[in-house]
């Protein structure tokens, strides 16, 4: 079997990962196609169990949850991917100034990063969340943006410390290239592996925060995403008054995307760092031990 | 001629990989005798390490010893012991010098029980005999045996290298295979280390196999000298014949190469 | 020794910082600052309180910088105000009650976790590739990928409301009173086995895979082919040599967990009705309850540093390299 030379398609890890992730992209984007329910009308009886009328029954409201699904889908991902962006923009640009221009801006930046690091994320999300009262999801996703990316910044400014030394980058200096020109163009490029993981990361980061928030009620309730439901759920009393459906379709949808992402960014990982694979690939290896053609 | 102590035979050692082989040894036969100093020479990457980590069995897949090599010790072969007759045989027959003194000690436990582990592992010696030991072999390498209780970050360089030769020597081994053990330090200390080395050597008797990739260093410092290069030993003689007489083209590349102290024109 | 005293130079400098976002939010709002952050209080609130809590949180005529002075002065004397909603309670009582539940589950989910991820890791990393290794890596990215949230649900669902195994809300009996009685302990541990069992899920999985990969990352360590060269066990190498040298980054990253423990808790605690910080924060925050929303922000804050400082004397004492410093 002729093995593919990309190596993003050879892991297993990423195939099953992307898989999952594309899958629910295209059933957000489908969404209209799968369902001809409106997600936030009410549209049957309460709490009523799935059935062929209501796929995965209705909410507390009689809202179809089926419908709910598919179209919070596009919220979650929108404000996931949107919140990741964000975050590792704003975590890599700084962690690259820092490493790069060293002295008094990498310690004012170090600092201010260290500090946002050391305070709680949650807490702080929440503090902010009650204060602007109903936060509509970009809000949500703007307010991610800004808090959270300490980490990225952090881990990109290690890996610019060492790339700093290279060759290429002392050429580029020494022909008087512009500082910007080299951050951008021959620094950033070799931290895409970084940035990769960093922006995986983060989206898998802002899913769940994003779904944490609205659940505890920060977030706007006419939004239909993955963590209103659950909100909706539990203001519902669904686990207490048996309807499962209502609590447990968000939380699967949530796992779900949870693991897929984390799959592609577990694989992105151990590409950039091949010594961290799991697996064998010792096949070939095992084969002559056993045939006796070999010891260790 | 007294029986070799060490007697590598025909050794071959291929790399695995998914598709095809690196073939880092290439049927390397050579001896060592009793009390001998057997130097490797060779550019990096022409398998010396990898020999020299084959003695002591410390490959680690996909690293793959061929089945027609065989490594002589005292007439055992060293590939046929099985786990208990390996763990009994490192160290005690076979000790080993790393390149980078740096990196060899534990860097969070401290010097003596560096020897403890090994003197108790292998003696069942009890703390107050450990102790007694370590401080004899401590004075042999010149440090303060009132130090052992530090840990390696507190000690220079040169001091961690010395510290790792005496726990080399704490169990009396037969042959000390010294890998690189001086060019990671200045070449003072380089030269105080392989004289200590060397009056070691005439006071217990130790035969060392010494690699490196400093050809000069090891014409003055060994008896015999194997010259490998992609793999092979491609010429083997005594330090004389190699200084005076080096027959292969590789060998005399190799002195060509070394710029002559009194100014003369490289050739 | 300077290491630490800078480490607590820092965080007290990141704890006014937490205070500096208290004060300013209400501020940078559209609208009057002191109205919405009293807006919960209506009329029941007699002037003088109202006053009183005014001045607590800096609301001061004068500048700015005064009113800020008058803030942090009322923090630094413990001082955080009175709760809207349990008028006229401190907001210290109503936190610090909470804060021992939050931090009797934090603190023991967390070691639990701690102790058994390293674990994990440890023979993971050491067993490379091997069934077991795959397991403890896919599974550890199971567990963290999924939100506490949703773990937490799941939890409740599958053993407290579907099988009935253990109780699904509370710290402990509600019938019993609180007392250093073997019944009422005896409640409280087996109210407290869900939450704690959710909390180790989410946190388990993300210290084993650190663990593991720092083992990993040291095993071609030159030490680490001495020892096995002077003929050690395996199982000497691989605590001693491996795992002991792996504990300290290991050790660092618990620092940043906790930060996750903190937020994973606060969902716990609310999904679980479990009487800790968290569960408050998230009544006031239905309520509007600015004082103790805010308050709680400083206590997490605290709590937070406290734990970090903890983390950095361990990694002090584990690494001799650090000690003479």
């Amino acid at each position: 079997m002729k093995k593919s030379s990309f190596p993003l398609i050879r892991n297993r890890k990423a195939m099953v990962g992307a898989l999952i992730v594309a899958f629910i992209l295209a059933v957000a984007i489908a969404a209209p196609l799968l369902t001809s329910y409106d997600p936030s009308a009410r549209v049957g009886r309460p709490h009523q169990a799935p059935s062929w009328e209501h796929w995965l029954g209705t909410t507390r409201i009689g809202q179809d949850v089926f419908a709910r699904l598919l179209y919070g889908a596009r919220t979650s991902l929108a404000v996931g991917f949107g919140a990741g962006l964000l975050i590792t923009a704003v975590g890599t640009a700084l962690g690259i100034i820092a490493g790069y221009r060293g002295g008094k801006v990498d310690e004012v930046i170090s600092f201010f990063t260290n500090m946002v690091l050391v305070v709680p994320n949650l807490p702080l999300l929440l503090v902010l969340a009650a204060f602007i009262g109903q936060a509509s999801p970009w809000v949500i996703a703007l307010i991610l943006g800004c808090t959270s990316w300490a980490w990225g910044a952090r881990v990109t400014r290690a890996e610019t410390l060492s790339v700093k030394q290279k060759d290429y980058v002392k050429s580029a200096e020494m022909m008087g290239e512009p500082r910007w020109r080299i951050m951008t163009f021959e620094i950033f490029p070799n931290l895409i592996s970084i940035v990769g993981i960093n922006f995986i990361g983060s989206v898998i980061f802002a899913i769940i925060t994003q779904a944490t928030l609205e659940f505890l009620g920060l977030g706007d309730p006419k939004v239909v995403s993955w963590g209103t439901m659950l909100y909706g759920a539990q203001k519902a009393s669904a686990l207490s008054v048996g309807a499962w459906w209502d609590i447990l379709t968000p939380c699967f949808a949530l796992a779900f995307l949870g693991i897929g992402l984390s799959l592609l960014n577990f694989a992105v990982d151990e590409i950039a760092n091949p010594r961290l694979r799991t697996g064998n690939r010792l096949g070939r290896w095992s084969a002559l031990i056993r045939s006796g053609e070999g010891r260790l | 001629m007294t029986a070799p102590l060490l007697s590598v035979r025909n050794l071959t050692i291929d790399y695995i990989g998914e598709a095809d082989d690196f073939r880092a040894v290439d049927n390397v036969s050579f001896d060592v005798a009793p009390g001998e100093v057997f130097g490797l020479a060779g550019e990096s990457g022409c398998g010396k390490s990898t020999i020299a980590f084959a003695i002591s069995r410390l490959h680690k897949p996909p690293a793959l010893i061929r089945k027609e090599s065989a490594i002589l010790l005292d007439g055992r072969n060293v590939l046929d012991l099985d786990q208990k007759g390996l763990a009994d045989f490192r160290w005690r027959e076979v000790a080993m010098v790393f390149q980078s003194a740096m990196n060899s000690l534990n860097p969070v436990l401290r010097i003596e029980q560096q020897f403890y582990d090994v003197l108790k592992t292998h003696k069942g010696m009890s703390r107050a005999a450990a102790r007694d030991r370590t401080a004899e072999m401590l004075k042999l390498v010149d440090i303060a045996p009132d130090r052992m209780r530090d840990y390696p970050h507190q000690f220079s360089g040169g001091m961690r290298q010395r510290i790792v030769i005496a726990i080399c020597l704490a169990l009396d081994p037969r042959l000390i295979v010294m890998d690189e053990p001086t060019t990671a330090l200045d070449v003072v200390v380089q030269r105080e280390i392989l004289q200590r080395i060397n009056e070691l050597r005439r006071k217990l008797g130790f035969a060392v196999l010494f690699i490196t990739h400093d050809l000069g260093l090891m014409v003055q410092f060994c008896d015999r000298i194997g010259i490998m290069l992609g793999g092979k030993l491609v010429e083997q003689g005594t330090a004389d014949a190699i200084y005076r007489t080096p027959e292969h083209d590789y060998t005399k590349k190799l002195w060509a190469s070394f710029p002559s102290l009194h100014g003369g024109v490289l050739r | 020794m300077a290491f630490l005293l800078r480490r607590l130079c820092f965080y007290l400098a990141a704890f006014v910082a937490a205070a500096t976002i208290n004060f300013f939010l209400p501020r940078l709002m559209p609208g009057d600052p002191v109205q919405i952050m009293f807006s919960s209080a209506g009329a029941e609130l007699p002037p003088e309180s109202l006053q009183a809590l005014k001045l607590t949180f800096g609301f001061v005529d004068g500048p700015l910088w005064q009113q800020y002075l008058t803030y942090l002065g009322s923090i630094f004397s413990g001082d955080l105000g009175r709760s809207i909603k349990y008028f006229p309670l401190p907001v210290t009582t109503v936190l610090g009650n909470a804060l021992i539940w939050t931090v009797g589950l934090m603190g023991t989910a967390t070691l639990v976790s701690f102790a058994l991820g390293t674990f994990l890791g440890i023979l993971a990393a050491w067993r490379r590739g091997s069934l077991f290794d795959v397991i403890v890596s896919v599974g550890a990215i199971f567990a963290t990928s999924v939100p506490a949230v949703v773990t937490s649900l799941i939890v409740v669902f599958t053993f407290g409301f579907t099988l009935g195994w253990f109780p699904t809300g509370y710290a402990a009996d509600p019938a019993l009173d609180p007392a250093f009685s073997l019944e009422y302990l005896g409640s409280v541990a087996y109210h407290g086995i869900l939450p704690m069992l959710t909390l180790c899920a989410v946190l388990t999985g993300g210290f084993a895979v650190t663990m593991r990969n720092n083992m990993i990352n040291l095993l071609g360590e030159d030490y680490i082919v001495m020892a096995r060269a002077k003929g050690l066990s395996d199982t000497r190498v691989m605590l001693w040599y491996a795992a002991r040298n792996a504990l300290l980054p290991t050790v660092s990253s618990l620092a940043i967990a906790i930060g996750t423990v903190l937020g994973g808790s606060l969902v716990t605690e609310v999904v679980f009705n479990y009487p800790g910080l968290g569960n408050i924060l998230y009544q006031a925050i239905l309520a509007r309850d600015y004082p103790v929303i805010q308050g709680q922000l400083l206590i997490m804050t605290a709590t937070m540093l406290i734990a970090n400082f903890i983390v950095d004397v361990s990694y002090v004492l584990l690494d001799p390299r650090l000690k003479r410093a």
